[in-house]
């Protein structure tokens, strides 16, 4: 047998509603994201010290009207998304993603 | 002749009974595919069935070519279908189209990779156990078995493979931001050693090195294949996670030798697919044993079941275990791969049976993994 997959994937990606992101899993589970609150928890090394792990961003510098412009797939794990505001380096792994819930 | 044959005519119910289609799939539904763990009717294997008085012929299409189990499959079939009262002869017909790993066509974010159905990684925690020689020894009977196969050397700075499959030209450029791969054996094959002169070594920082690779990905004109075979570079680095962020690699299959320094490496090789989430298909030993010519005696010089201690341990399969045939390494140097060089020796046989189960697991996978999106892109609306 393949290696049993704990692994969550994604079987469904779509925008709910202006500012919600519904991902739909494979056990059938569906979460739904606030996309400024997806903002304002970017993981990725600009917005979290790598060695302190604090975070550098302060949320309240996000504004409310921030909004994907595209959110992609990166490679088997995890999905980038391209802010308005020209953030796009955070990795959202789906196992941070499911654990947002 | 005709005392016998009255008396069989009698027990099937005589010599014009008619068998239906009906019938046929009814007996082939007893085959079961031991894998996928359903009847070959309800996968929608059966295909084309002809049926001309006590003759019946069908196809029956499995989900890859490398399938291990073909033989096995093709026998059963031809035993139920002989069991229906009204046959005699029983033709079946063995053919294969590779199951793609699922993933969204209209967004594919790579659409480079768009026609290739499964992306497989060869890789091993440390370098020098074999790992080119097993990604090229697979992607050889992956090809020989039928498929369409390509094979990505990523190893940037060790690439390997131009000499052991002999390509000594240099890539082509197709058109702008297109790479024509050359063709080894029908294979597809592409490389950094493809843009340089052999001797003269690639020197590249690492987002340098990250970008070449993403260009085999994203600007090399793949076409349509069954299997594209990367081989990795050693370790768990800046180049793997290039590779697993840029190409939803379907399946990865780890290279060991049996000792557990080895083994240490690989562990780590495991954990990182893991946080890619790329599942592990399973581990090939490469230099388990070397038999003799003089007394045909196996010697395991590396130690023994290391690959097969760690398939337990871990839950993966032991995909083959491979041994040790000085040809296999001329045959890398010559470029005249051991599978296409030697099919029948010991190690040839060990590769195929490893793409083989390999393939398998590729399409336990696919099955388990339907409507799983493998690539998406969603543009947001305001």
């Amino acid at each position: 047998m393949a290696e049993p997959t704990e692994n969550f994937r994604v079987t469904a990606i779509t925008q709910a509603d202006p500012r919600t992101l519904a991902i739909r899993w494979t056990d059938g589970r569906t979460d739904t994201f606030d996309v400024v609150e997806l903002r304002r928890s970017c993981p990725c090394a600009v917005c979290i010290d790598e060695w302190s792990r604090e975070q550098r961003l302060k949320p309240e510098d996000v504004p409310d009207t921030v909004r994907p412009v595209r959110i992609e797939s990166v490679g088997a794990y995890a999905l980038k998304i391209h802010f308005s505001d020209g953030h796009a380096t955070g990795i959202y792994t789906f196992q941070m993603l499911r654990a947002m819930h | 002749m005709g005392l016998f044959s009255s008396v069989k005519d009698k027990l099937s119910g005589g010599p014009a009974r008619i068998v239906t289609e009906e019938q046929v799939k009814e007996a082939l539904s007893k085959v079961q595919d031991p894998d996928l763990h359903q009847d070959i009717v309800k996968l929608g294997f059966v295909r084309n069935i002809v049926i001309k008085g006590d003759k019946v012929s069908v196809e029956v299409n499995l989900t890859t070519p490398a399938c291990p189990v073909k033989e096995q499959l093709k026998t059963e079939c031809e035993t139920v279908l002989k069991d229906i009262p009204g046959i005699a002869h029983a033709d079946v017909t063995m053919t294969a189209t590779t199951s793609a790993a699922p993933r969204e066509t209209n967004a594919a974010v790579t659409p480079a990779l768009a026609g290739v159905k499964n992306i497989i990684a060869v890789a091993s925690g440390k370098g020098g156990v074999g790992k080119s020689t097993t990604a090229v020894n697979l992607a050889y009977a992956l090809a020989k078995a039928g498929s369409k196969v390509g094979l990505l050397d990523a190893d940037v700075y060790g690439p390997s493979i131009p000499r052991m499959v002999r390509i000594t030209t240099l890539a082509e450029e197709g058109g702008p931001n297109e790479i024509i791969p050359p063709l080894a054996d029908g294979i597809k094959v592409i490389s950094v050693g493809m843009f340089t002169q052999a001797s003269d070594a690639t020197i590249l920082r690492g987002p340098m090195a990250g970008s070449v690779i993403k260009q085999f990905l994203t600007q090399v004109k793949w076409g349509e294949l069954d299997y594209l075979v990367i081989d990795y570079p050693p370790g768990t680095g800046d180049i793997q996670l290039t590779i697993s962020q840029t190409a939803p690699v379907t399946g990865a299959v780890i290279v060991t030798t049996p000792q557990e320094v080895s083994l240490i490496d690989v562990r780590k090789a495991m954990s990182m697919f893991k946080t890619l989430k790329v599942p592990v298909l399973g581990v090939v030993e490469t230099m388990s044993y070397f038999v003799c010519d003089g007394c045909d005696k196996k010697h395991t010089i590396f130690r023994s079941g290391g690959g097969e201690r760690l398939a337990r341990e871990s839950g993966i399969t032991l995909l083959g275990t491979i041994p040790l045939d000085p040809r296999v390494a001329v045959g890398g140097d010559e470029g005249r791969p051991h599978v296409a060089a030697f099919p029948d020796a010991p190690a040839s046989q060990a590769y195929i049976a490893a793409a083989g189960a390999a393939a398998q697991q590729l399409s336990i996978l696919n099955a388990q993994n339907s409507g799983v999106l493998n690539q998406f892109a969603v543009e947001w609306k305001n």
